[in-house]
């Protein structure tokens, strides 16, 4: 048996060392250039820039990797199961819509919900919008004032920006320079007439834990709804809607393991808190939400919940851990190297720092071998810096230097180590070609400098 | 329904060296890692349970595992990528 596969192999070398043999034969006198090596035909080029191979993954808040276990519990719903939740009448409705229920029960036993106060989404940009949205409209003859903060996530603000145009007013609360919102303030800035309190759990860009549990007493005391965005927060920061004084919540699935085009909004029953509906249909969701549920999402929320509930302790253990690497391995190398946001009330996963004396683009075009995100809007169309972190009150410069670092629960120390690598050599090669680097260096204070005009 | 019995050694040594084994399969340089470092994680931490109830629930939650490992193994290498993760490729 073994020798008949040896004497399969040997042709088959044979025609392999042919085929090289054949394939130039006009080649051996001309002047081309040599064609690339196997090795480099894996290389992937995109926007013209060539890369050896799919670069490191470190921008877990922009998205995450489905994990094969929620992948392998949404299946059967793509294969067999494909039934329509609602349809009453036959097998394939009933076992969906079984399904879909048991998705619901583990995503509020995450969150210390009842079932009956979940309803699913298309992700936390559609529920943002109805919560905002959708209380300050139900209640609009009584409740005109709605309080947030400037760090909010753009769906939230936006939101917001549209309530003002239909009349209602917004006060957007500032922060202080480590991201968290100032509890006094935000009790003071209450009126008899606000409708809501939105303040997000852990912010996307800079990854702060606000005080949730300080807000939601006071909204409680105040009898203010409190409706908080934990996207980034859900799995990852324990979250109990009872303890926090949670009014409603917008959740995603997509950040915690789970597929995309799926999120759930919990809404309070005790005391009820009511919303205006934003999709109009065939009453689907307790009439919150028209439109079929996605089994095959929701069943992967699900599963992303229940695996979140029993990986949350070793997870963030490992999170810290990491975080820890990466922090003392660039700062350790590199120094004027500052961190966005407050370390002590901190999602250990999200690290966003600011290289002083280094120009952000070409930072960012020098760590393509890296996936991370840049605080700023440069790598999109416009040129300004990150909202939140002018909101920090950080310089435009530091601003525009800034890079956001994820680490989930399949990052590697070696992955870290290779970021930390990349990281330091391409922030030493900018600094070494830097007239302003040599100058600080020198003890020249750069603020202080008159420039001379042309 | 019989209470289940506590695993014995060698079956507990072998579902982990299953795990490990099916851990190697994966196409996916962050997924193979993970597989491998949960895997040995776990069984460490589970090491100490002497209450038979509770390391009978950890041996079958470890089978179901092994089995969702198994046929994701698959599933990722029909749709590996061409190109490989750079953690993967030799230092330049």
């Amino acid at each position: 048996m073994a020798l008949s596969r040896r004497l399969l192999l040997l042709p088959l070398l044979r025609r392999g060392g042919c085929l090289s043999a054949s394939a130039s034969p006009a080649r051996a006198l001309s002047t081309a250039a040599v064609p690339a090596d196997a090795e480099q035909e894996e290389a992937v080029t995109v926007k013209g820039v060539r890369i050896s191979g799919r670069p490191l993954y470190m921008d877990m808040q922009a998205t995450t990797p489905v994990d094969p276990r929620v992948l392998d519990a949404m299946l059967p719903f793509y294969l067999s199961r494909y039934g329509n939740p609602h349809s009453r009448t036959h097998l394939y409705g009933w076992e969906s819509d079984a399904a879909v229920e048991e998705a619901r029960a583990r995503v509020a036993s995450l969150v210390g919900a009842d079932p009956r106060e979940i309803f699913f989404t298309s992700g936390a940009t559609e529920c943002n919008n109805i919560a905002v949205k959708g209380v300050m409209r139900f209640y609009r003859d009584r409740r005109r004032h709605v309080i947030t903060t400037q760090t909010e996530h753009k769906c939230v603000l936006d939101s917001c920006r549209y309530l003002q145009q239909e009349g209602f007013e917004v006060t957007y609360l500032p922060v202080r320079s480590d991201g968290l919102v100032d509890v006094a303030q935000l009790a003071d800035a209450i009126r008899p007439d606000t409708g809501l309190v939105s303040v997000m759990a852990v912010n996307n860009e800079i990854g702060v834990v606000q005080p949730l549990e300080e807000i939601g007493r006071i909204c409680r005391e105040k009898g203010v709804p409190f409706h908080t965005d934990a996207a980034q927060a859900l799995g990852k920061i324990p979250i109990d809607v009872n303890q926090m004084g949670i009014g409603l919540m917008s959740l995603s699935a997509h950040k915690i393991y789970g597929p995309k085009g799926v999120g759930a909004l919990y809404l309070r029953r005790r005391p009820r808190i009511r919303v205006e509906p934003q999709m109009s249909g065939g009453g689907q969701e307790r009439g919150i939400r028209s439109g079929t549920v996605p089994t095959p999402l929701v069943v992967g929320f699900g599963a992303a919940c229940e695996i979140a509930a029993k990986e949350m302790d070793y997870d963030h253990r490992r999170a810290t851990t990491l975080q820890q690497r990466l922090l003392n391995g660039i700062c350790g190398q590199v120094d004027d190297v500052v961190i966005n946001g407050s370390m002590e009330h901190r999602y250990p996963g999200n690290l966003n720092l600011s290289f002083a004396y280094v120009e952000g683009e070409s930072l960012l075009m020098g760590l393509k071998e890296v996936a991370v995100s840049s605080g700023s809007a440069c790598t999109s169309a416009s040129l300004e810096p990150s909202y939140v972190l002018r909101a920090l009150g950080v310089e435009e410069d530091m601003a525009h230097t800034s890079i956001r670092f994820g680490i989930g629960r399949f990052t590697t120390e070696e992955e870290v180590d290779r970021a930390t690598e990349l990281t330091v050599h391409q922030v030493k090669k900018l600094r070494d070609m830097s007239p302003l680097y040599e100058m600080a260096k020198a003890g020249i204070d750069i603020k202080s400098i008159q420039w001379a005009q042309h | 329904m019989a209470a289940a019995a506590a695993p014995t050694r060698a079956e507990v040594m072998s579902l982990f060296r299953s795990l490990l084994r099916t851990a190697r399969q994966f196409s996916d340089y962050n997924i193979r890692e993970y597989t491998r470092r949960r895997a040995a994680d776990a069984f460490r931490e589970n090491r100490a349970l002497g209450d038979v109830p509770a390391a009978a629930a950890a041996f079958a939650y470890g089978k179901k595992q092994l089995e969702v490992a198994k046929r994701q193994a698959v599933v990722y290498s029909m749709y590996a990528p061409k190109a490989k993760s750079i953690m993967e490729m030799k230092l330049q």
